[in-house]
C-alpha cells in the first residue's frame, strides 16, 4: 500500500510539472466555458419580456368585449398599456410600430355571443413583435376560447328554454371558468438547471474524460520508455502500478471536476445546492469516468494511440450528455444516452440544484456504478494489445 | 532490512542447494510460437551466466520469467531456494533487473531516479542516502547527479540504468543487453562494472548478442537459439565442442601441391586443402605447430607471403552448434 500512494505521489508530481492537467483539466475547459456562455447568452431564460402598447377598438359598454382587454392587462409577467383607438386606425397604428398588437372587436360582440351567433375578433401583429407579441396572441386567443365555451354553454341553456337573465349568468360563469381552475406551475427537479449551470456541468463532465484518461497516460508512457518492466521487477504486486495510475487519475478527475463546478458556479452564477450531495455526484462520475480508462489502457498499444481513443470517447460522451446543448431523443436512443454517465451527472446536478439531496440520486448514482461495473468487466474480458 | 525480504528458510525448496537462481525446465509460449522451449541452468553466488544468442532467440523472455515480469507455461525459477512469480513480492527484493530499454525517468535528475527506485525497493532513509551516494560513485555520475537524465549521453543513462539495478545490494543482478548502443568506452566501463560485481559476491544473469562481452565476463556461457539452450559451460568447455583444432591459412608462391604433401606428413596437422596459391590447414594447437609448418612448407619450396591462425571462439561454436552465424 505504502508503494502504491508513492507512486500516485510520484505521478501527481509528474503531471504538476509538466502542466498538462493544469492546462487541460482548467484552463482549457473554464476558457470553453466562457465562451459557450457568451455564444449561447441569448438563450439564458433570464431574459425579460418587454413593456408593450397594444391599440384596441372595442365597443363601449360591451362586457364580454372588455373582457378581452383586461385579460391583457392582467398579464402578470409583462407590462402592457392598452390604447383605445378608432377601428379604422388599428391597423396603422400597428403597422406603424404604435402598438406591438392590434385588436378589433366587432360592435355588438356581447349581443351576438349570447344570442349565439357567428361574430368575429380581428388581431393584426406588428413587425419585431417577437416573443411579446407571442405572448399577446395567446392570451387574447385564450380569453376568445373562454367567451367561446361561454356562448357554446349560452346556447344549450336557450335550447332549454332557459329565460335571458339566467342565460346571461350562464354566459358569465362559462366565460370565468378557467379562474377556478388554479394551474399549479412546477417542474421536474432533474430539470431545474438553468441553461449556464447545464454549460458548467457539461464541460465539467467532458473534461473530466480528459484529465481522468492522464491515469492510463502515463501507464502506457511507463511501458513505451521501459521503466514498466522495472516497476513490475520491484517488490510489489503488478496490480499495484495499474491501481497507483487509476487513483492518480482518479484524484486528478475529482480535484478537475470539483474545480470547475466551484469556479464555474463563481463565475457564471450557478448553484448546484447542497454541496455533500454534489461531492457525492463527483465521486460517483469521475469513478465511471476511470474506470472507462481501464478499457481505453487495453484497446491502445501506445500513449499516443490511447489519447486519441480518450478524445474521441470524451466527445461522444460528453457531446452525447449534453455538454454542449440538450440531445432531444426518444425510443432506444434516448435509453442509451441516458446510460452516459456525463448525462447522469448533468441530471443529477439539475437534482441538487432543484432542491434535492443524495437520497434523490438514486438514478444518476445507479447509472454511474453500472456504467464503471461494465468498463471494468469488459476490461478484464479484451486482450491487453498493448502487453501482447 | 523488512520482515517480508527475510528468507523463509520453510519455503526453500530443498534441491536448490547453495545456487542462487535455479532455472528448471521453463516454457513459455506466446500463441503459437514457443519462444522458451524448456530451458534450465544455474547460477552460483559470485558467479556471472551469460545468456548468448542473436535476437529473438529467448533471452529476453527467459530474463522476464526469470525476473518475475510474466509467467512461465511450465517450469520453475527459484531464486535464493524459492519459487519466484509476478506476484512473488518476497522473492522480488533479491533481484535487481535492468531492462535492455532504458528504464529511466528523463524529467528527472539521476538522483531522483535512484531515490525513486529506492524507495519503492523499500530502502530505509539512511540506507537510500547512503547507498545512492554509493552507488552514484560506482558508476561515475556523482557529479552529474543533479543534472536531468535526458540531459545525459547514451553511455551515462546506461551506467544509471545499471545502477539502479545495484540500489539495494540484490543477490541476482539480471543484465539484458546492457550495452546496446553505447559507445566503445562507455562499453568499457560497463564491463569493468560488471566484473567488480562478481568479485563482491553477486550472482549475475548477463545477456548478451556480443560474443567479446560473454567471453570477457562470463564464468559460463549458455548459448540459446530458438528458444532452446544449445550448449552450456565455459568458453573452454564450449569451445571444445567444436572439436578443438584450429585453422592455419598460408599464402605464397611456389608448388602448392608438393607443399600441401609435405605438410600432410606432420603429426599436429590433421587436414591439408588447396587452391592455386592458398593452403588451409586445420591442426591441433596452432601456436605449437605454426613454426614446423612454416619450416616445412618453405623446406617443400613455397615461398610465403602470408600466415594467418584462427583459433574457434564463441562464434564458432554458435556456427557449429546452430549452422548460423551470432549476428544472422
Amino acid at each position: 500500500m505504502r508503494q502504491l500512494f508513492m507512486i500516485v505521489g510520484f505521478d501527481l508530481r509528474q503531471r504538476i510539472r509538466d502542466r498538462s492537467v493544469l492546462l487541460f483539466g482548467l484552463v482549457v475547459p473554464l476558457a470553453l466555458m466562457g465562451v459557450l456562455n457568451l455564444l449561447f447568452s441569448g438563450l439564458d431564460e433570464s431574459t425579460e419580456l418587454q413593456p408593450v402598447t397594444v391599440a384596441a377598438s372595442v365597443p363601449a359598454d360591451d362586457p364580454l368585449a372588455s373582457a378581452i382587454t383586461g385579460a391583457l392587462q392582467g398579464i402578470g409577467a409583462m407590462d402592457v398599456t392598452v390604447r383605445e383607438v378608432p377601428a379604422d386606425e388599428v391597423r396603422d397604428r400597428t403597422a406603424d410600430g404604435d402598438a406591438t398588437l392590434g385588436i378589433t372587436v366587432p360592435e355588438g360582440f356581447t349581443p351576438a355571443l349570447t344570442s349565439g351567433e357567428q361574430t368575429r375578433v380581428q388581431i393584426v401583429e406588428g413587425d419585431g413583435g417577437g416573443l411579446e407579441s407571442d405572448v399577446l396572441i395567446s392570451v387574447t386567443r385564450g380569453t376568445v376560447d373562454r367567451l367561446t365555451a361561454g356562448a357554446e354553454a349560452t346556447a344549450a341553456g336557450r335550447a332549454q328554454g332557459l329565460p335571458p337573465d339566467e342565460l346571461a349568468r350562464i354566459a358569465r360563469e362559462a366565460a370565468a371558468v378557467g379562474d377556478r381552475i388554479a394551474l399549479a406551475e412546477g417542474r421536474a427537479a432533474d430539470h431545474q438547471l438553468t441553461s449556464r449551470g447545464t454549460l458548467v456541468a457539461g464541460q465539467a463532465g467532458l473534461f473530466l474524460l480528459f484529465t481522468v484518461g492522464f491515469g492510463v497516460l502515463g501507464l502506457l508512457a511507463e511501458r513505451e520508455q521501459g521503466t514498466m518492466a522495472r516497476l513490475q521487477s520491484m517488490p510489489m504486486r503488478p496490480s499495484t502500478v495499474v491501481a497507483a495510475k487509476a487513483l492518480t487519475g482518479f484524484l486528478l478527475g475529482v480535484f478537475a471536476t470539483s474545480f470547475l463546478l466551484t469556479v464555474g458556479s463563481m463565475l457564471f452564477g450557478v448553484d448546484f445546492g447542497d454541496v455533500f450531495s454534489v461531492a457525492v455526484l463527483v465521486v460517483g462520475v469521475v469513478a465511471a469516468a476511470t474506470s472507462l480508462t481501464f478499457v481505453v489502457a487495453r484497446i491502445a498499444r501506445t500513449a499516443e494511440q490511447a489519447n486519441v481513443v480518450q478524445s474521441i470517447i470524451a466527445v461522444v460522451l460528453g457531446m452525447a450528455g449534453g455538454a454542449f446543448f440538450p440531445i432531444p431523443a426518444s425510443g432506444w436512443a434516448a435509453t442509451i444516452i441516458d446510460l452516459n454517465p456525463i448525462a447522469a451527472f448533468i441530471a443529477g446536478l439539475g437534482i441538487t440544484s432543484g432542491g434535492g439531496d443524495v437520497a434523490d440520486l438514486g438514478t444518476p448514482l445507479l447509472i454511474m456504478v453500472g456504467f464503471g461495473a461494465t468498463c471494468l468487466l469488459v476490461s478484464r474480458l479484451i486482450p491487453d494489445r498493448a502487453a501482447a | 532490512m523488512s520482515a517480508d525480504t527475510v528468507p523463509d528458510e520453510s519455503t526453500r525448496v530443498p534441491d536448490a542447494g547453495d545456487d542462487v537462481l535455479v532455472v528448471r525446465s521453463l516454457v513459455r509460449r506466446f500463441g503459437g510460437i514457443t519462444a522458451v522451449d524448456d530451458v534450465s541452468f544455474r547460477i552460483g553466488q559470485g558467479e556471472t551466466y551469460g545468456l548468448l544468442g542473436p535476437n529473438g532467440a529467448g533471452k529476453t523472455t527467459t530474463i522476464s520469467m526469470v525476473a518475475g515480469l510474466i509467467r512461465a507455461d511450465s517450469g520453475a525459477t527459484l531464486v535464493n531456494g524459492r519459487e519466484m512469480g509476478p506476484d512473488r513480492v518476497d522473492v522480488k527484493h533479491h533481484i535487481g533487473l535492468v531492462p535492455q530499454n532504458l528504464a529511466i525517468y528523463p524529467d528527472l535528475t539521476g538522483r531522483e531516479n535512484l531515490r525513486y527506485f529506492g524507495r519503492l525497493q523499500r530502502l530505509g532513509r539512511e540506507a537510500l542516502d547512503r547507498r545512492v551516494d554509493e552507488v552514484l560513485e560506482l558508476i561515475g555520475l556523482t557529479d552529474r547527479a543533479g543534472d536531468l537524465t535526458k540531459e545525459y549521453s547514451g553511455g551515462m543513462k546506461r551506467r544509471l540504468n545499471i545502477g539502479i539495478g545495484l540500489l539495494h545490494q540484490p543477490r541476482l543482478l539480471i543484465l539484458d543487453e546492457p550495452t546496446v548502443g553505447v559507445d566503445p568506452q562507455s562499453r568499457h566501463a560497463i564491463l569493468e562494472s560488471v566484473e567488480a560485481l562478481s568479485v563482491e559476491g553477486m550472482a549475475v544473469l548477463y545477456t548478451t548478442h556480443y560474443m567479446e562481452e560473454a567471453e570477457r565476463l562470463c564464468d559460463r556461457i549458455g548459448i540459446i537459439d530458438e528458444g532452446r539452450i544449445q550448449a552450456e559451460g565455459s568458453r573452454d568447455e564450449l569451445v571444445r565442442l567444436t572439436g578443438g583444432v584450429d585453422h592455419i591459412r598460408l599464402n605464397g608462391s611456389g608448388d602448392i601441391d608438393v607443399a600441401a604433401d609435405a605438410l600432410r606428413e606432420l603429426p599436429e596437422v590433421e587436414q591439408v586443402d588447396a587452391d592455386r596459391r592458398t593452403l588451409y590447414l586445420t591442426v591441433r594447437d596452432a601456436p605449437t605447430a605454426v613454426a614446423r609448418i612454416v619450416t616445412s612448407a618453405t623446406r617443400a619450396g613455397l615461398s610465403l607471403t602470408d600466415v594467418e591462425i584462427t583459433r574457434p571462439d564463441l562464434e564458432s561454436v554458435f556456427l557449429h552448434l546452430t549452422g548460423k552465424a551470432l549476428r544472422d
